[in-house]
């Protein structure tokens, strides 16, 4: 492992060797061995991470307190929680639905404003032909 | 059919049911008229202290909104933390964390522990929360905080310390909430990378990225 490699390591997994892919770590512990500069950057890392953990805030007794009686007082109001229905597990066929709706919806306009479709006069003369027919027999 | 049952009342605001039990008729019996005290007593007598997260959450399912409250009281902390670091004022905080909960109130029944881990759920709601939150309050200065921790012993360590954690403080609210987020569940939770990226909904190379660029960003401040 050369330097750079080291350096674009350090900043994606950070100063914790523990928390590296176990190849890299073992890599970079060797190139720790032999490099002034590396164990710069990494000190360098670990102070910067020290002085983030060391802003972190915890909540007071009271402030704790307060949060967990409001949220107490609310679920004490709350109706129970909601079990998964029938219509929570048909939720993923709702695009289907909505297709065949929609493609409904349009077989319906186009019959609407479709023009009628012209009818042969013959087809409505036969049955009345055939009385003819049959009245002259 | 359920069961109410009414453990404590409050002499202002109503009734407070903390236990809703189901309870089934016997035979011959349309409706009972008191729980069946076997099953009540079992209720009753649930070691939640020690129950796991996922235990309490079922329980809370099913209406015991006791094993609710040990799960308040057993993550409300860090989540207080969690929202503290993304939005950076604690009033913020304390809403963000409550709300969280009450999100996970609503929406226990649904948890299906097979395809989540409870605390990387729990995050994701909390995270969205808070990003949200800041965005809302986007250009809101922060209000100065006094729930920092004591600093060090002597006076000159405490100077020392107090003006490096107003640096990084003042640092972190420079940055995008996403990379403060990726940040607070990294060091402050201290979830492993796959678990805080599925807390953020990024890839692990997508937390990884997140991480990197929060990084170089904190120590170009902190070496300013």
């Amino acid at each position: 492992m050369d330097l750079t490699r080291f350096l674009r390591l350090l900043e994606s997994h950070g100063a914790d060797l523990r928390r590296w892919p176990a190849d890299d770590a073992a890599a970079a512990r060797a190139l720790l061995a032999q490099s002034a500069e590396a164990r710069t950057y990494l000190q360098r890392a670990a102070g910067v991470e020290d002085a983030l953990r060391a802003s972190r805030s915890l909540p007071d007794a009271a402030a704790l307190e307060r949060m967990r009686a409001h949220v107490a007082r609310h679920v004490a109001r709350a109706p129970l929680p909601v079990r998964p229905g029938l219509l929570h597990w048909l939720r993923p066929l709702l695009p289907m639905g909505g297709g065949a709706l929609a493609a409904l919806a349009a077989c319906g306009l186009w019959l609407m404003l479709a023009s009628p479709v012209p009818l042969d006069d013959a087809g409505f003369n036969a049955p009345r032909q055939l009385a003819m027919i049959e009245s002259t027999d | 059919m359920a069961v109410l049952l009414r453990i404590k009342e409050e002499n202002h605001g109503g009734p407070m049911f903390l236990l809703s039990l189901p309870f089934t008729a016997p035979p011959g019996r349309s409706e009972p008229l008191t729980p069946p005290r076997t099953e009540a007593q079992a209720v009753l007598n649930r070691d939640r202290a020690a129950a796991t997260d996922e235990a309490l959450l079922a329980w809370s399912a099913a209406g015991d909104r006791l094993a609710f409250d040990q799960l308040s009281l057993r993550h409300l902390p860090r989540l207080y933390q969690l929202a503290h670091r993304i939005t950076g004022d604690a009033a913020a905080a304390e809403d963000v964390a409550q709300e969280a909960m009450l999100r996970v109130w609503q929406a226990a029944a649904r948890f299906d522990p097979e395809r989540a881990k409870f605390g990387t759920w729990l995050h994701r709601i909390a995270t969205n929360l808070a990003i949200d939150r800041t965005r809302q309050a986007r250009h809101t200065a922060p209000a100065p905080d006094d729930t920092l921790p004591a600093p060090g012993p002597s006076p000159e360590q405490q100077a020392a310390t107090r003006q490096q954690r107003d640096r990084v403080v003042a640092a972190l609210q420079e940055m995008p909430a996403r990379q403060r987020a990726a940040l607070a569940l990294f060091y402050d939770q201290e979830m492993e990378g796959a678990q805080a990226a599925a807390a953020l909904s990024v890839s692990t190379r997508g937390l990884e990225g997140l991480l990197r660029r929060a990084r170089r960003f904190l120590a170009g401040k902190l070496e300013d």
